[in-house]
């Protein structure tokens, strides 16, 4: 991550715009024990608090570290019930980086964070049509088969 | 914008900005090697 995606001007502006940045080695305690700590690297979104709302283990590259933070942003604002700040940041992984691994979940969430924002079951019908339309093989598509069946 | 990412090395203070900059924390649990 510091010799390829770190460096990355599109990673730097996405970090420093949306998160507060924080380093800490694998092995500092109490934090590798309270987090529980078993690979590197592992990215941890929390809130101000220090609770944890999203997780990722292992390498990415820059065209998907930057929809994997706005994603880990997204899901911070969905756990606190956040949800037009949610939205915001999922709308920009659908549209900025349709293809990258976070999009299709980015989709399903979308439609779940609609649909808690309103209480209207479309924007979960919404999912599952864009789900089966451009990511059909998804897991997010299989998970998101329920609300075909919605009004 | 800084060239490259100002990381935070205090889990505390990274808490307290979190708090006043109304932004989530990443926390990248990294191996020095």
């Amino acid at each position: 991550m510091d010799a390829v995606t770190y460096p990355d001007a599109n990673v730097v502006e996405c970090i420093t715009e949306n998160v507060i940045p924080l380093r800490i080695p694998f092995d500092s305690e109490p934090y590798a024990t309270d987090f529980n700590i078993k690979w590197t690297p592992t990215l941890v979104f929390m809130d101000e608090k220090g609770k944890e709302h999203y997780r990722n283990v292992g390498f990415l590259p820059s065209d998907e570290l930057v929809p994997c933070v706005l994603f880990g942003v997204a899901m911070t604002y969905y756990e606190l019930d956040l949800f037009p700040e949610a939205l915001d940041n999922l709308e920009k992984i659908i549209s900025g980086f349709a293809k990258s691994g976070s999009a299709p979940e980015a989709v399903f969430f979308k439609g779940v964070c609609g649909y808690k924002h309103t209480h209207d079951p479309k924007p979960l019908k919404q999912a599952y049509e864009k789900l089966n339309a451009d990511y059909k093989e998804s897991e997010w598509a299989k998970r998101a088969m329920p609300y075909r069946l919605l009004p | 914008m800084s060239k490259t990412i100002q990381w935070e090395t205090d889990f505390s203070k990274a808490l307290k900005r979190a708090k006043t900059e109304k932004k989530p924390v990443l926390l990248d649990f990294f191996n020095p090697g």
